[in-house]
This record gives structure tokens, C-alpha cells and sequence, in this order.
């Protein structure tokens, strides 16, 4: 193989001189970890809601909570990016459509990104968190209620704290899954890692190198994320329940 | 105190209660018993709205339960239930158990529901495990705690849930004991369970059930004297000779 390795390629400058390859690729991972982080707070906030809402008595409200999932998690991830950033804008009142052209053009792929990257996610949560609260004990409900506690304050206190800490080792996946999605957002110009790498390629003709560093990035961030979660994990047990070790 | 009048109840095409009346008088222990599927469980879940029923009426303290503008947690909050699985809540330990409702629904500040709460556990004998969590006590503890966790809230009457005691008989008694000392100072109770010797003991009234139907309701002596119908002749003589 006549490849020339070369490692140093990534503390040269760039062409415009002020700062070097290593640099652009840091600011994409700086992006990769705001976006993935903004889009998870968006998908556990309305996951947990939609996840509450599928259990809730009222049918018409689980069957609208439904409804959401189904066209969250039926519409790939990539379409759905471009709906929200290509179609989206031109359907809203031109009010608002033309307000979100004049934001800053990275403020617009980044907003879209996260909303798109948040109710994809959220759909997914939804789902956990809703077979989280089925897996508990009617029992439980029933005696929440007969405390005396209404059926907001029953879910608020009793059934979603439960849920939650029995959805830990699924919800990491997911929180993995939105770091690794969040690559899809380079198709529409957004500058996160993926697209830093593939700039990087462009610029310097080493894709080897460029490749392999944002790959190790990738691997480090997530090696991070799984190191808090296992400490979630261990805060979120329950004394004498299987697998609390005790 | 409660006051039960002709209910029925359908799951669908199902009748798991049909036409049952009865009535607990304040003070009075009654001891619901019967065989497995009987509707005994429905039934008292029916008394505080945990199950809805389609005809009839259940009045409690002077209260319509399935009427439209009952304020069901309201009611909730004055009617005591200890549930067969105890139902004590995994994530939270004994203490916190003993004050959520207390806090939460009554109002009470944190500390006032504490002292209450360690209260009601020394009295079920249990003041060492007020940091432990359920999961962490035998099921004859977890019971007590149920026991203190319903009478935190000052209860009107209650109401017990035990249809297949899944405790072994040392348990049982160190739970049956706390429950006798209840009725003797005058608690309103409604009882499901299988434990005989604990109806011959404090129960007013025997009520025997058999696929949804009251088919006995009788004071206690003349129940285990000489029921009358013969399903409850069958039913005693299986259950006391185990």
C-alpha cells in the first residue's frame, strides 16, 4: 500500500492560518457533544410525558401519545432532519418561517438539528419509559391512590421515580444512540464531528488519519457517557431488588 | 360506617359481583372469607373507588362512592387499605413511606409527619428499620409497615386485603397480632383473609362469598357454629381441618 502516513498533518495550520486541523476538529466534537446533549434534555422531557400519557386511563390521551410514537419512530431519521429543516420552514406562517431564515445560518442547522434529533429520541424514551411503568405492580397504583394521592401525584411520586430506575440500562443505549445519530446532521451543513472529519479529508488528502481521529473521538465520548451512566446505575438501585448486590 | 347496597360489578359479560349488601358499623370488626375468584378482593376495593362497580350503591360515612362529584382522593385519604403484596413503595425507605401521603394529602409539615410516622412504626415494633427500604425487610415487617403507612393518615375505618396470605405462620401472627390490637380499640374493619382463628378471635360478622353472591352474613359464633348455607359447611370444614 503506497499510502503516506501522516499523523502531524493534524497540528498544521489550515490554509486560512489561524488555527490548526486538530482545532476544526475539536469544535466539531464541541458541537457533537451541545447538540447531543440539548437534543437528550428535549427527549427525556417529552418522552417522559408521552411515556406517562401512554398508561394514562384516559384513552384518548394514551391513544394520542400513540399516534406520536408511530410517526417518530416510523419516519427515518435522515427525512425527518430534512422535513424540519427543508419543508418545515416554508410551511409555517410566513411570521415565523421567514424569522427562522434570518437566524444565523449555523443557529438554524443546529436548531433544527436538535428538534429533529429531540422528537426522534423522545419516541424512542416514550416507549421505555412506558414499559418501565407497566412493568410495576397494579398494586402499586392502587395503593398510591387509596393513600389518598391523586392520579397526577401517583405517577409524579410513586410510579415514574420506579419506572425510571428500573429503565436506566436501556435509556443508556438511547443517550448512546443520540451521539451517534447526531452524524445525520452533517447532511444539512451543521459542523459537527462527522462533517470536521470529512472536511478534514477534503483539505489535507489524508482520509486515513481523519477518519481514525474522529472515530477515537466518537469512542471516547461514548466511553465517557457509559462511565456516568453505570454511576447513574448504581445511584438509581433499589436495596433488595435483583441486581442491587444486596 | 360503610354501608353496602345491592352492587354488581361486570367485566364485560363477566359478573364478579351480583346484588351484594352489607353494612360495617362503627367499631365493628368484619371478616370477609370464601373461596378463590369469589369477589371478596373486588369488593372491598369497590368501598374506597379503587374498582368501579356498574349498579348498586356503596355509602361510607355518609359518602356516595361512585357518586359523580365524590372527591375520591378525599375519601381515599379517610379509608385505610393494607394490600395483600404490602404495595410499600421499593424506591423509597420505611420513613419515607410512612410521610409521602401524609405530607402530600394531609398537608402536614415533614417533621410533624415524621414524628407521627416513627410513632406508628414503634408501635408495629419496627423503629430500627426506619432507613432501611421494603425490599429490605421480611414480608411479616413489610406488612406491619402497610399496616402503619394506612393508619399515618388517621383513618375512619380500614379496610384489608389478604386473600392468600402469602406469609409463613410465624409471620402471620406477629402481623395478626398488631390487627388484634386494632379492633380492640374500637377500628372500624372490613378483612378479607383465610386466617379463621383471627375472625373467631375479633370479627362481629362473618360474610362468606361465593362467585360474586353474599351467600352467608352472619354473626361470628353462628357462622362457625352452624352455617347455614352448605356451601359455607363445605368451605369450613376444608379451610379448619387444614
Amino acid at each position: 500500500m503506497g499510502y503516506h502516513w501522516d499523523w502531524a498533518v493534524l497540528f498544521r495550520a489550515v490554509p486560512t492560518g489561524e488555527t490548526t486541523y486538530l482545532a476544526w476538529m475539536l469544535s466539531g466534537l464541541q458541537m457533537t457533544v451541545m447538540l447531543s446533549l440539548s437534543a437528550w434534555a428535549m427527549a427525556l422531557v417529552v418522552g417522559s410525558l408521552m411515556g406517562v400519557l401512554r398508561t394514562v386511563p384516559n384513552r384518548w390521551l394514551a391513544r394520542l401519545a400513540a399516534g406520536y410514537v408511530e410517526v417518530f419512530r416510523n419516519i427515518p431519521l435522515l427525512v425527518q432532519l430534512f422535513i424540519w429543516y427543508f419543508v418545515l420552514p416554508e410551511l409555517l406562517p410566513p411570521a415565523l418561517g421567514t424569522g427562522f431564515k434570518q437566524m444565523h445560518p449555523v443557529a438554524q442547522q443546529f436548531l433544527a438539528s436538535m428538534v429533529c434529533l429531540g422528537f426522534f429520541t423522545s419516541a424512542r424514551v416514550c416507549e421505555q419509559v412506558r414499559a418501565g411503568i407497566q412493568s410495576l405492580p397494579r398494586g402499586q397504583m392502587h395503593a398510591a391512590l387509596a393513600l389518598g394521592l391523586t392520579l397526577p401525584q401517583a405517577y409524579r411520586h410513586v410510579l415514574v421515580p420506579m419506572a425510571f430506575r428500573l429503565i436506566v440500562p436501556p435509556l443508556t443505549s438511547e443517550f448512546l444512540n443520540i451521539f451517534k445519530n447526531s452524524a445525520v446532521c452533517s447532511t444539512i451543513g451543521l459542523l459537527e464531528l462527522a462533517a470536521q472529519g470529512r472536511q478534514l479529508v477534503d483539505y489535507t488528502a489524508q482520509p486515513y488519519e481523519s477518519f481514525i481521529a474522529v472515530t477515537l473521538l466518537y469512542l471516547m465520548l461514548n466511553a465517557i457517557v457509559m462511565l456516568g451512566m453505570r454511576q447513574v446505575e448504581k445511584r438509581a438501585r433499589v436495596p433488595g431488588y435483583i441486581g442491587s448486590g444486596k | 360506617m360503610i354501608s353496602i347496597r345491592r352492587v354488581s360489578k361486570f367485566y364485560g359479560d363477566f359478573q364478579v359481583l351480583a346484588d351484594c349488601s352489607t353494612e360495617v358499623k362503627k367499631g365493628e370488626v368484619v371478616v370477609i372469607c370464601g373461596p378463590s375468584g369469589s369477589g371478596k378482593s373486588t369488593l372491598i376495593k369497590c368501598v374506597n373507588g379503587l374498582e368501579p362497580f356498574q349498579s348498586g350503591e356503596i355509602v361510607v360515612d355518609d359518602v356516595s362512592v361512585g357518586g359523580p362529584k365524590t372527591d375520591l382522593p378525599k375519601l381515599r385519604s379517610r379509608v385505610g387499605m393494607v394490600f395483600q403484596h404490602f404495595e410499600l413503595f421499593p424506591h423509597m425507605t420505611i420513613a419515607e413511606n410512612l410521610i409521602i401521603a401524609q405530607t402530600r394529602v394531609l398537608g402536614r409539615r415533614p417533621n410533624e409527619a415524621m414524628d407521627k410516622g416513627l410513632k406508628l412504626l414503634e408501635r408495629v415494633g419496627l423503629t430500627a428499620h426506619a432507613e432501611k427500604y421494603p425490599g429490605e425487610l421480611s414480608g411479616g415487617q413489610q406488612q406491619r409497615v402497610a399496616i402503619a403507612r394506612a393508619l399515618s393518615m388517621n383513618p375512619i375505618c380500614m379496610l384489608f386485603d389478604e386473600r392468600t396470605s402469602a406469609l409463613d405462620p410465624e409471620m402471620i401472627n406477629e402481623v395478626l397480632e398488631v390487627m388484634v390490637k386494632l379492633a380492640q380499640e374500637g377500628m372500624t374493619m372490613m378483612v378479607v383473609t383465610h386466617e379463621m382463628e383471627f375472625a373467631r378471635k375479633v370479627a362481629r360478622r362473618v360474610v362468606f362469598m361465593d362467585e360474586g353472591r353474599i351467600v352467608e352474613d352472619a354473626r361470628t359464633e353462628e357462622f362457625f357454629g352452624a352455617p347455614r348455607s352448605e356451601r359455607a359447611q363445605q368451605f369450613l370444614s376444608k379451610i379448619l381441618h387444614h
